[in-house]
């Protein structure tokens, strides 16, 4: 096989995937008027696939503080962390974090996904075991290849099947650490946490959650679902992102182990690039603040959440989870997903469209992530949006008749 | 006494988690090339394996994936985590 034959059959999947009429993984967003409205071809458009989840790209604070910072220190840092590329802000960002988390110290990362990367491929080596959950994000499988550790998959959500697992591994002498996710990005299905703290203190592991999607989302503090379940102590690392409900770009991990700090000189991704700019520090200390002293955007997060969900389970729709900020309504088969996320759009919503092998199980999905941003009033368009064009039948989902539709296809 | 199960048995047990993703009806062999004879995704492949584990009681370690190739590369990896008893 050439170098190149790979791609062989990518143009006739692209070319089918754009009969639909937008290209879902190439939409271009001409214009963003807020936090939840954007024009696309020159349409206004409820934004309603992001991961904006308190809604702070556009919060005149964090604005402010990422201006002040631009014009302060600079538009980067043109360095990496270990050489000229530490500033004072970044080392009070990662107090703040650390602060806010509620751990002794952090790490910052030019984004979530090298904060994997950077974090697994520092802890664990060869001869160590790993343990991940079926449905972890592809960031956590490419860090784990990295550290060369032996990788076990378990299945998504259970603690049974990882106890079985680490049973039949006891006396073989590896270090064992399992990942995990809080808030699942696909299904928004969250973590039985308390249930993999006992396995994990069972088996005398390391227990790892990538709090992404969970931060600011849940908890008293808003410091994720580990938070909300009562584990945090139990949990030996925890990462995140800046770039979902803070609003920025950027990811970091905390823990409390003493050795944690000294990973900075051998994690790669965190000593082989540059650091992230400085307006970036600014807008996420911003935002860190506003997760602090606003626990009302949680809430108003919430109350749009359980109304999106409430809305589509009434009109008949299969949905993945129960009601969270990620709201997926799983469809037959691709055909129909992108036929109806095209429809969708023309309606003036953007959700997100989700197929093999992006997702799991092989499922086709039209995700919406809700903001607590979004009025009310867009919540119940984004619903009626949805029940226009989708037929109310639980077991085939598929889109309603040509009547009164908006066709997709330009005719 | 545990009984042995044959590399045999194995393989028709591998061929039929296996059809769901043979479209075009192809003879399944030891040499069929999963990834690339089969209509599966990579993730597809992820969940035919635990599947296979949980039949077997046995972890394949994702590391060993590079190397499955043919049905015949799965039989042995499960043949040597022990799982053809
Ligand atoms: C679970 C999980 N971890 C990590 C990431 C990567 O985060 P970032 O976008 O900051 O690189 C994502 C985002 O897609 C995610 O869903």
């Amino acid at each position: 096989m050439g170098l190149l034959d790979k791609y062989s059959a990518f143009p006739e999947r692209h070319k089918t995937i754009l009969q639909g009429g937008h290209d879902p993984f190439n939409v271009t967003i001409d214009q963003v008027k807020s936090a939840t409205e954007v024009v696309i071809n020159g349409r206004d458009v409820i934004m309603a696939g992001s991961n904006n989840y308190l809604g702070l790209t556009f919060d005149p604070d964090c604005i402010e503080a990422g201006r002040q910072a631009l014009a302060t220190h600079g538009t980067g840092t043109t360095g990496s962390r270990i050489a000229n590329g530490t500033y004072s802000g970044h080392q009070s960002l990662e107090n703040n974090i650390a602060k806010m988390m509620g751990c002794a110290s952090a790490l910052v990362y030019p984004s979530g996904y090298q904060a994997n990367l950077g974090v697994i491929a520092a802890l664990a080596m060869k001869g160590d075991t790993i343990l991940i959950d079926a449905d972890c994000h592809a960031c956590i499988y490419d860090g784990c290849l990295m550290s060369g550790a032996t990788i076990v998959r378990f299945r998504h959500n259970s603690p049974e099947d990882l106890d079985r697992r680490l049973q039949n591994m006891d006396g073989e002498g590896s270090n064992k650490l399992i990942i995990v996710e809080g808030l699942y990005s696909m299904f928004g299905d969250i973590a039985p946490l308390k249930e993999f703290v006992e396995v994990k203190k069972k088996h005398g592991a390391f227990l790892y959650v990538d709090e992404a999607h969970s931060l600011g989302v849940f908890g008293d503090h808003g410091r994720g679902l580990a938070e909300q379940e009562g584990v945090s102590q139990d949990v030996d690392f925890i990462v995140g992102t800046f770039s979902k409900s803070l609003g920025s770009i950027g990811g970091f991990c905390v823990s409390n182990h003493a050795e944690f700090p000294y990973m900075k000189f051998t994690s790669r991704p965190y000593m082989f690039t540059a650091s992230i700019s400085p307006a970036t520090i600014g807008t996420v200390n911003a935002a860190i603040e506003k997760i602090e002293k606003h626990p009302e955007l949680r809430e108003k997060l919430w109350s749009n959440a359980k109304r999106l969900h409430e809305g589509l389970q009434a009109a008949g729709l299969k949905l993945s989870a129960p009601a969270s900020p990620i709201v997926s309504v799983e469809m037959s088969d691709e055909e129909h997903a992108i036929a109806s996320w095209n429809r969708i759009l023309n309606e003036g919503v953007y959700v997100n469209l989700a197929i093999p092998p992006g997702t799991p199980n092989s499922k086709s999905l039209l995700r919406s992530s809700i903001s607590a941003a979004h009025t009310t009033a867009q919540i119940d368009q984004i619903t009626a949006a949805f029940k226009k064009v989708l037929r109310p039948n639980p077991d085939s989902h598929i889109d309603a008749p040509q009547t009164g539709l908006v066709s997709a296809t330009p005719e | 006494m545990v009984t042995q199960e044959t590399d045999d048995l194995v393989f028709h047990k591998t061929c039929d988690l296996l059809k769901p993703y043979n479209k075009k009806n192809i003879a399944l062999t030891m040499d069929t090339d999963i990834a690339t004879e089969l209509e599966i995704d990579s993730v597809a492949i992820l969940d035919l394996i635990m599947e296979i584990e949980d039949i077997y009681g046995i972890s394949i370690p994702m590391n060993l994936m590079a190397d499955i190739r043919t049905i015949g590369n799965l039989v042995r990896a499960i043949h040597d985590l022990g799982g053809n008893k």
